[in-house]
């Protein structure tokens, strides 16, 4: 089996106004996971974070993987595969940190009731 | 007619985008010789859809068909300069006989903008996002001044919508400052004040048609 974002593996984060890589620390639902996937919610550490943020290097946050290096086969035999892994921060009610999204998401997102951050997308 | 649908696929490490439409043997230059397991399925153009999809994930060790890829490669350019004007004037002819019809077909996003209205909320929109987005039709927003509020909202338009046209929505089951219900052709959010003016989802969606409501809504109390 290949991997999607390993527990402690960098990711970005493609909102506005959010930092620039995280380390997952946990998978949320799930015990011991050593994966996750496009639509996990995982725990995180910022590692990086760009300036004049509401966000702090060493912080502790939930997010939602919106995008996966690993690619993703759909029920239809599609698959996708993006350049990078990106996530979107969210708060403890599960609505996304910032208002706007960039990037690219998997429809995926859609059906695993993550349809606030497909109506921030931009694309 | 020529149906289009623009997909990225990657099938054995080789990624092909662009789009795919029904085929047609006679239009082929690889497939002078119809074969006889394409054969059939020049019947019905979704049955070859399916078909081709199937066959490029057999086993490596099973027989695909090089020239199955280079009829994706080869077809591309040709693809799309004949399908640029094709698909013009499907795409015209459709609007002229569909386009105000599915306009028009939105009873759901009316009916569910006088329930939350019914329910006091505050400055109701219905958006007509199909032009701008291709996984739903209508937004409705609306403001609710509390959670009990909100529940309210969403509960009431969970019944009508269950009971008169059968949906059931996904989407947020518990309230929350934004509440959002996906009834697949109509999205429903609901926010408290201080989130709709956070997430400003009116002027993301500005170059949306704004629906008149027949009803005017509650004027937004002062706080």
């Amino acid at each position: 089996m290949g991997c999607a974002i390993v527990v402690h593996v960098y990711g970005g984060t493609p909102t506005e106004a959010t930092p620039q890589e995280l380390i997952c620390i946990r998978v949320i639902g799930a015990s011991n996971c050593r994966y996750t996937y496009i639509g996990d919610v995982i725990i995180a550490v910022i590692k990086e974070a760009v300036p004049n943020i509401p966000l702090e290097i060493s912080e502790m946050i939930r997010a939602i993987i919106v995008r996966t290096r690993k690619e993703l086969k759909h029920d239809n035999r599609m698959i996708i595969q993006h350049d990078d892994n990106a996530t979107v921060i969210i708060d403890q009610e599960g609505n996304p940190k910032g208002t706007r999204i960039f990037g690219a998401n998997a429809p995926k997102l859609r059906q695993l009731n993550f349809t606030k951050i497909v109506s921030l997308a931009l694309e | 007619m020529a149906v289009c649908s623009t997909t990225t696929l990657s099938i054995g490490g080789s990624v092909f985008s662009g789009q795919l439409r029904h085929w047609e043997p006679n239009e082929s230059k690889l497939f002078q010789k119809p074969r006889s397991r394409f054969r059939c399925l020049c019947l019905n153009d979704l049955h070859l859809l399916r078909f081709r999809t199937k066959t490029l994930n057999f086993n490596p060790r099973g027989s695909l068909l090089p020239s199955l890829y280079a009829y994706g490669k080869e077809a591309d350019d040709a693809f799309l300069s004949k399908v640029n004007e094709d698909t013009d004037e499907m795409f015209d002819d459709l609007m002229k006989k569909y386009g105000e019809v599915v306009f028009r077909k939105n009873d759901l996003a009316v009916e569910m903008a006088k329930v939350a209205s019914d329910v006091k909320a505050a400055d109701i929109r219905v958006l007509f996002v199909k032009p701008l987005v291709y996984w739903t039709r209508f937004f409705i927003i609306a403001t609710a001044f509390s959670r009990p509020q909100i529940d309210a909202i969403g509960s009431r338009i969970r019944d009508l919508a269950e009971k008169k046209y059968g949906k059931v929505p996904s989407g947020d089951a518990k309230p929350n400052s934004w509440t959002l219900l996906d009834f697949g052709d109509v999205v429903v959010h609901i926010f408290l004040p201080q989130q709709r003016a956070f997430y400003n989802l009116e002027e993301f969606y500005g170059n949306a048609t704004l629906i008149e409501l027949p009803s005017e809504t509650q004027p937004p109390f002062h706080t």
